[in-house]
């Protein structure tokens, strides 16, 4: 009997489905088997992507033509990284565990500067800009727009600046020991409670759609396997 | 060593931070020497990615070595690590085999059918939420999250009026948005301050005090 391809990735993905769904009655083996399976398999999937697209194309495949061409003067930008790889690797062994920290106080101080510029430009002023930009030409506008832009925008406005309060958490000590927050603060921090829990209930309803989206594909990716097992499409 | 790793951290995080600031004309040399740091940084992340999965990879072997409770899941875990591995750097990841059996056989179905499980804790916990704390933040939470539903489904009779044509578009767009960007700017603050810290050589996650 010749087994396609297709037919084995079904007959797959309905037993790692089924086994993984098996966890509504309660945790149970199958769940384990298919949830461990699920961490070996794709740790060594992302192993070989790694190896395959990002040290063979960056590290040892420039490196074999440097070999190859005998021309080691455009070595000395690959010597850093087979540098830092060679004290990496030091993290296998216990007893020379510490030189890695080389290694990874480089990968923290670039991704600390990266990190900077992303919350700069992706994050705090994009969203700071919208917040401002939404009363732009307002003034031109017919009264009723402008009524409609000024009220969302408030309530935008009001939203932004009461959820910041809301995790400020400076406070003065009072005679006795205890701590606490200015009045105003106090009263915009109240007032942000409401606006971030209606965020993160906007969010719970994003994932929650995302979820029972992904939930009802997989039933119909069970039944439609089996139908077309059965010969009935 | 501690002032060495200090030393390297600000060093390269200041270049990567100028290869962004200054500019093009008057620094050329600059961004290439970010773009080349950069580089550097993803080789050496892809290192560290390697050391994880050899950490997992001995972490879960000791455990079958010491026949660990549950050490029978652990030898399946490796099985399914050394079988990937193996496969993969042999027909590459990209293999029409490694596609189909180990990317839609494996991967694909089981992190749909977490996400699919995700609907039933989510509402598990929606219905604890209301029961445990039915504080302003809950009931803000729980009512928004109610509306933006009775917006969005489709009812056997029609779509309820207002719902999806006002209220959810105001609810999700106006009301909530000012709530995430709040928390938008806040994780945005946090994060430059995290970076900042650690170039100034306040925080030391590589090690060291």
């Amino acid at each position: 009997m010749i087994f396609s391809l297709d037919l084995v990735t079904g007959a797959l993905s309905l037993l790692f489905t089924v086994m993984i769904l098996s966890y509504l009655i309660g945790d149970n083996p199958l769940f384990k088997v298919a949830v461990y399976l699920f961490v070996g398999v794709a740790s060594g999937y992302a192993a070989t992507i790694v190896i395959w697209q990002v040290l063979m194309p960056k590290l040892f495949l420039p490196t074999w033509n440097i070999i190859q061409t005998g021309d080691y003067s455009r070595m000395i930008l690959l010597a850093a990284p087979w540098l830092g790889f060679a004290f990496i690797l030091m993290k296998i062994s216990p007893r020379l565990a510490g030189t890695a920290r080389i290694t990874m106080a480089y990968l923290v101080g670039v991704g600390a500067a990266v990190t900077i510029v992303g919350a700069l430009t992706g994050t705090i002023i994009p969203q700071i800009e919208a917040t401002v930009n939404f009363f732009d030409g307002a003034i031109s506008k017919p009264a009723d727009q402008m009524l409609e832009i000024a009220l969302s925008g408030g309530v935008i406005l009001l939203g932004t600046v009461t959820s910041l309060a809301y995790f400020h958490f400076g406070a003065r000590q009072k005679p006795d020991g205890s701590a606490k927050r200015a009045g105003v603060i106090n009263l915009l921090a109240w007032v942000g409670r409401v606006f971030i829990g209606s965020a993160l209930g906007a969010v719970f309803a994003g994932v929650y759609a995302a979820a029972l989206t992904a939930l009802i594909e997989r039933i119909a990716s069970i039944v439609g396997f089996l139908m077309s097992i059965f010969g009935r499409s | 060593m501690r002032v060495i790793t200090a030393v390297i951290a600000i060093a390269f995080g200041v270049l990567v931070l100028l290869g962004y600031f200054l500019p093009q004309e008057l620094f050329p040399n600059a961004a290439g020497l970010q773009a080349v740091l950069l580089d550097w940084a993803v080789i050496l992340a892809a290192a560290a990615a390697l050391i994880g999965v050899f950490n997992l990879f001995s972490v879960h072997t000791e455990k079958i070595r010491r026949r660990k409770k549950d050490g029978i899941y652990s030898a399946l875990l490796v099985m399914g690590l050394i079988a990937a591995f193996t496969l993969g750097l042999f027909l590459k990841p990209q293999h029409i085999l490694m596609q189909s059996i180990l990317l839609e056989g494996i991967i694909i179905p089981v992190e749909a059918s977490l996400m699919g499980l995700l609907a039933v804790s989510l509402l598990y916990a929606a219905v604890r939420l209301l029961r445990r704390r039915a504080d302003l933040m809950g009931v803000a939470f729980i009512a928004t999250a109610a509306l933006i539903f009775l917006g969005s489904i489709t009812l056997p009779f029609g779509d309820l009026p207002l719902f999806g044509t006002l209220i959810r578009p105001w609810v999700s767009q106006v009301w909530a948005l000012g709530g995430a960007r709040g928390i938008l700017i806040g994780v945005g603050l946090g994060a430059l301050l995290t970076g900042l810290r650690v170039l100034f050589g306040m925080d030391r996650p590589y090690g060291g005090k």
